[in-house]
């Protein structure tokens, strides 16, 4: 049944993008089959987005469509998302998956980002689902242009999931409880929660200044600290990139020691 | 070809591997014997790499666990009662996923010997969460020996299994033996043990109190010697 050497070129260097790839290939194909993750963000984001536009049935006559869309897309991520992303490792702890991944030729950090990047995937799908919705329900203009939207949207996504995913390996690969987890998670992604409604907020036009050009558009309030569409987006994109790295390095130390 | 140096593993403030050294040549199978809590499944586990020990080393064809992990761990296949198979993928989509997360180069033939050797090709469609315990231990095997492992690492690989399918692994372990592979393997059942390791080590307290090659004992006299430790022990 074995045929010990053959075959197995003195240590091939395992391929990073092979291993990245099956992995999240694998998520995939394993969430189409479950069917748990999709269709609990999406009842979930329906759900709140739901309440919000009924809740603020009065307001949106008023004008406070963009401000209160705004609101809903992030709540609607954020909520969905993290307990999506919750359950990334969850699978990994049947029958032992985790230990035949980690097993494998893989730098640690490799399984990481084939997670993070099937969690992108999978809050990508919710977002186009989702986004129409809103659009359409909180009766939104995206004066900013589609393509911002999607930009902001997707530095988002990985913001979320970046959190999301090494804070899934915390609570399976350590048994730390999930609820308090939760809160830390919620904290740990404020910073990057004020930038992405600000930057939504002009996109939908409701920030002052929304006729200039979007660099120049000055934020006022809280939301004052990030002063323009720029800086908002360097902001979600050095959030990202600073939490990507973090946990992708931060992930190794989590499941052995 | 496996060399286990002073490994030491405390969790918590409970010691579980008490310095412990082991060498096993090429083509050796060694049996490790142990009460419940003896260190056993948590030597195996820091041998593959899934934990790391608080001191020593361990190198597996000269390539050291912790400084060449991606080497050494290519040697490495491993068994034990958890399947590692994914319920929601097939028998065959598992074995794909596993060939591709080693890389192995022919895959699809290299499956297909597999399936066909576990006696697993007529229920290579079928998704795992269906199978038996009998049959997610046979893809297990398969899973194991996919790669072409120097060193096979087996975890309890009896629990739950009945009379003929202790055989074909009994079979599996002879065949990659004389393969020239080396088996390291915990178990309860030391009979059994036995008939495929040509050592047996017994592991206690975090410490191994016994090491001798099949030959040098009597395997009935083991047998009942040991029986009769693990219940005082216990």
């Amino acid at each position: 049944m074995n045929d010990l050497g053959k075959g197995n070129p003195e240590f091939r260097i395992c391929d990073f993008w092979l291993g990245l790839r099956a992995i999240i290939v694998k998520d995939i194909v394993v969430e189409l089959r479950a069917r748990q993750v999709l269709p609990t963000m999406v009842v979930l984001g329906m759900l709140i987005v739901f309440i919000l536009r009924m809740a603020s049935e009065s307001a949106l006559t008023g004008g406070a469509g963009p401000v209160l869309g705004a609101a809903a897309l992030w709540v609607a991520f954020l909520f969905s998302g993290l307990l999506a992303q919750e359950r990334s490792f969850a699978s990994e702890q049947q029958n032992g998956c985790i230990d035949g991944l980690l097993l494998a030729p893989l730098d640690p950090g490799t399984i990481y980002l084939a997670k993070l990047l099937a969690n992108v995937i999978m809050l990508t799908i919710f977002e186009v689902v989702v986004v129409p919705i809103v659009v359409v329900s909180f009766n939104l203009h995206v004066t900013g242009g589609w393509l911002h939207l999607a930009a902001v949207l997707l530095l988002g996504n990985l913001g979320i999931s970046s959190v999301g995913t090494l804070f899934s390996a915390a609570v399976q690969l350590t048994r730390t409880r999930g609820s308090l987890l939760s809160i830390v998670v919620l904290v740990i992604l404020m910073p990057m929660m004020i930038p992405a409604t600000f930057a939504l907020l002009v996109l939908f036009g409701a920030m002052s200044g929304q006729t200039q050009t979007l660099a120049s558009v000055q934020g006022s309030g809280a939301l004052a600290f990030v002063g323009s569409f720029r800086a908002a987006v360097g902001y979600m994109l050095a959030f990202d990139a600073i939490f990507v790295v973090a946990s992708w390095l931060l992930f190794e130390f989590m499941i052995y020691d | 070809m496996l060399n286990v140096c002073s490994i030491t593993k405390t969790f918590v403030t409970r010691p579980v591997l008490r310095g412990v050294d082991l060498d096993v040549p090429e083509g050796q199978a060694v049996c490790l014997c142990g009460i419940n809590g003896a260190g056993k499944s948590t030597l195996l586990r820091v041998v593959a790499g899934l934990l790391r020990p608080d001191s020593g080393s361990v190198t597996i064809n000269g390539h050291n666990i912790r400084s060449d992990p991606e080497k050494a761990k290519r040697q490495i296949g491993m068994i034990s009662h958890a399947s590692m198979a994914y319920p929601e993928l097939t028998v065959l989509e598992n074995l794909v996923f596993a060939a591709r997360l080693y890389g192995v180069p022919d895959r699809m033939e290299r499956i297909e010997e597999l399936l066909t050797g576990a006696g697993l090709m007529s229920y290579r469609h079928d998704r795992a969460a269906i199978l038996s315990r009998g049959l997610l231990q046979r893809l297990a095997i398969a899973r194991a020996l996919l790669h072409r492992p120097t060193l096979l690492l087996a975890d309890e690989p009896f629990t739950g299994l009945d009379g003929d399918s202790s055989e074909r692994l009994l079979a599996i372990f002879d065949q990659f033996v004389r393969d020239g592979g080396t088996i390291l393997m915990t178990t309860h059942d030391t009979r059994l043990g036995l008939r495929c390791c040509r050592r047996v080590a017994v592991l206690d307290k975090g410490s191994l109190i016994f090491d001798a090659m099949k030959e040098k004992i009597d395997p009935d006299r083991f047998a009942d010697d040991y029986l009769s430790y693990a219940r005082g022990m216990s």
